[in-house]
């Protein structure tokens, strides 16, 4: 294993895979279909209606998951090459208020149309700024993610409270307000910006050398820089693309609500971990796909969307988030045990 | 040289450690501190405001401290540090009735008054000899339970008396956003017997889950008339998960607070009245209670502010418009 290239996707090598694995590697997707069915049958019980055919409730749960699922595309990088982003809420939150503030700036100079592209990526090319510390920590001082993310957290968090003068920055623009509640066909712009960037995402992790070199990190650090993977830029890398991908949820969350928040992205980071490691992904590194991730916002998406329209008492909801957590952490530790896969730490 | 009179005469308990402390001794100002139940709030920076103009109208030194969430664990660190540089007073918006009892009376019993705004301990009756909690000497605050009542009764005309609606809220456990919700529940039940509240929905100050909750509350009753969002996020969702469902303008939403956000979406249409308190009143009466004491004037124990309702008919009226919190 240490000679030769390391394979794509470590963990999911083409070796004959048992049926618990398969079962294993879809059970996010699992998840969400026997959600989705226990959903249908209890409104068809309860009042008759229909929860999955109903295209106002698959309209609403897209438009739920946009701001979680990219905070987790983000992570899931994260997550495999081992690490973890604490900061990404409020680099999201950082990224509203910026967005807020240099569209509504150069919105007289620029028209509509233009400023809205110019906020957008001065806002994503902001959230580089905390990504790049993140990874500076991470990969050349030597930081434990855990910790380097957890600070820039604190700092992301007082800048954009500083820069919002701790409130929520109105935006007044046309094009911007119609790009967060817009649709075409019925799809929300945002459901398809977000779709494009997760599709692209996958590509990135599954189909490229920077992929490979994540999964390859994440399962075995020694073994990636023997292989002559160069760590320390990747990291870097890595970090500023899991802050750019907060960047793109934030400046969504501000067109969506026009409005600039600092705490927009707070409530969702632990959202986000769930939604990876439902996903299948491994808190330990080395394992996971963009396409359970998907899955994983979907699953808490429709947990929380569904137990409203069943009309179940609040609290249902965290315990049933939680439930499903420690279901998923559970049958990934069988999975492990039984296909005596890599399990070293 | 009246100030140094008055101060001479400030209550007997205080008097030496505001001779001991450095920043009164110097300037022989009366230093007044204010801390917040959270920094990051329009609500309470609004409060700041109204306080620092009548620091400033009445030659006080103002310090306005806090933590950067509404939590106790981070608040009572700040309440000792404030504590610990001994100020002639504090005004403080406790963020638990119970677990602020102790470090506030670290405080009382070092001699300095303490002032509740907004927040309160225990029952919020003070200087009634009756429990543990009675010590501050003043409550100021705007009455949340009377402010839910007055957004029943804008949501119950918005939709003409019938139909339903539901409270969309932070999370129990906050005593403003309860009695918020409670008083909206008992005026509902009293006084416009023909509206159905639903159940409320809480979305953890995330607007996102608001939005979500609003439209599945839609998608189960679709006669849903009416959402009270009893803060800025809640109302913030309710108002965009109303827009995502395309039911603008028939379903109708009341937002409590007035932060310029929520302004400017019932100048769009999206929010159809908010209940606006009147935080820099409170910071402004507070301080002025605060000095009243501290020079030997007798307060009263129990201050109400007021609340001013706004629609898109009055929102461009400046009278109604310096409500709006500033930012």
């Amino acid at each position: 294993m240490s000679s030769d290239h390391v394979a794509p996707q470590a963990d999911h090598a083409d070796r004959a895979k048992t049926l618990l694995q398969r079962i294993a590697d879809l059970r996010a997707w699992l998840f969400l279909a026997f959600l989705i069915f226990g959903f249908e049958v209890w409104s068809r019980l309860d009042f008759g209606g229909t929860f999955l055919f109903n295209p106002f409730n698959i309209q609403s749960i897209a438009v739920f998951a946009v701001a979680p699922l990219l905070l987790a595309t983000g992570q899931t990088f994260v997550i495999i090459s081992g690490g973890i982003d604490l900061s990404m809420g409020f680099i999201m939150g950082l990224a509203a208020v910026v967005a807020a503030h240099v569209i509504n700036w150069a919105t007289p100079g620029m028209g509509f149309g233009w400023a809205v592209i110019f906020g957008t990526l001065v806002a994503v090319g902001v959230s580089a700024i905390p990504g790049w510390v993140n990874g500076m920590l991470v990969a050349f001082l030597k930081v434990p993610p855990f910790i380097g993310t957890l600070g820039m957290f604190g700092v992301a968090r007082g800048v954009a409270f500083l820069m919002a003068g701790g409130t929520t920055v109105p935006v007044k623009n046309e094009v911007f307000a119609a790009l967060g509640n817009g649709r075409i066909y019925g799809v929300p712009y945002i459901v398809i910006v977000s779709a494009v960037f997760v599709l692209v995402m996958h590509y990135l992790l599954s189909q490229t050398r920077f992929g490979q070199h994540n999964y390859a990190i994440g399962a075995n650090m020694q073994a990636a820089r023997r292989a002559g993977i160069n760590i320390k830029w990747h990291l870097l890398r890595l970090y500023i693309l899991s802050g750019m991908c907060a960047g793109l949820a934030g400046v969504l969350y501000a067109a969506r609500f026009s409005a600039g928040a600092a705490q927009a992205g707070e409530p969702l980071l632990l959202d986000s971990v769930a939604a990876v490691v439902i996903g299948g992904a491994s808190l330990f590194g080395g394992s996971g796909t963009i396409l359970g991730t998907v899955a994983g916002a979907l699953v808490i998406a429709v947990i929380q969307y569904g137990l409203v329209f069943i009309n179940v008492a609040p609290f249902w909801q965290f315990i049933s988030v939680g439930v499903v957590i420690i279901i998923s952490v559970l049958i990934d530790q069988a999975q492990r045990r039984f296909s005596g896969g890599r399990q070293s730490e | 040289m009246i100030r140094r009179h008055f101060l001479g005469a400030a209550s007997v308990m205080a008097i030496g450690l505001t001779l001991a402390t450095s920043v009164a001794a110097q300037d022989d100002k009366l230093t007044i501190a204010l801390v917040p139940g959270l920094t990051t709030d329009a609500f309470y920076i609004t409060m700041n405001k109204g306080a620092q103009a009548a620091a400033d109208a009445l030659g006080v030194e103002l310090v306005f401290q806090g933590a950067p969430d509404f939590n106790p664990v981070t608040q009572v660190p700040v309440l000792d540090a404030v504590i610990a540089r001994a100020p002639d007073a504090i005004l403080i918006a406790p963020t638990d009735t119970t677990q602020l009892i102790e470090p506030l009376r670290k405080a009382h019993d070092a001699g300095i008054p303490v002032i509740t705004v907004d927040t309160f301990i225990g029952t919020g009756m003070y200087q009634t000899g009756a429990g543990d909690a009675d010590f501050p000497l003043a409550y100021i605050a705007s009455d949340n339970v009377l402010g839910g009542k007055m957004a029943a009764r804008a949501l119950a005309a918005a939709i003409g008396g019938t139909g339903k609606v539901y409270v969309s809220n932070v999370k129990p456990g906050i005593s403003t956003t309860d009695q918020r919700e409670a008083g909206f529940k008992a005026a509902m039940a009293e006084e416009f017997p023909n509206v159905v509240v639903l159940e409320t929905q809480f979305n953890d100050n995330d607007a996102n889950k608001a939005a979500s909750q609003l439209q599945g509350v839609f998608a189960r009753d679709a006669d849903l008339k009416g959402v009270f969002g009893a803060n800025l996020f809640s109302a913030l969702g309710a108002a965009n998960g109303v827009q995502q469902a395309g039911q603008t303008g028939t379903i109708k939403v009341v937002a409590f607070d007035a932060p310029g956000s929520i302004v400017d979406n019932i100048k769009t249409g999206l929010v159809d009245v908010a209940i606006a308190q009147h935080p820099a009143e409170i910071g402004y009466y507070g301080v002025v209670s605060a000095y009243a004491h501290l020079t030997g004037q007798s307060i009263p124990v129990s201050i109400g502010t007021g609340f001013t309702i706004m629609d898109a008919t009055n929102i461009d009226d400046p009278e109604i418009a310096k409500y709006v919190y500033s930012e």
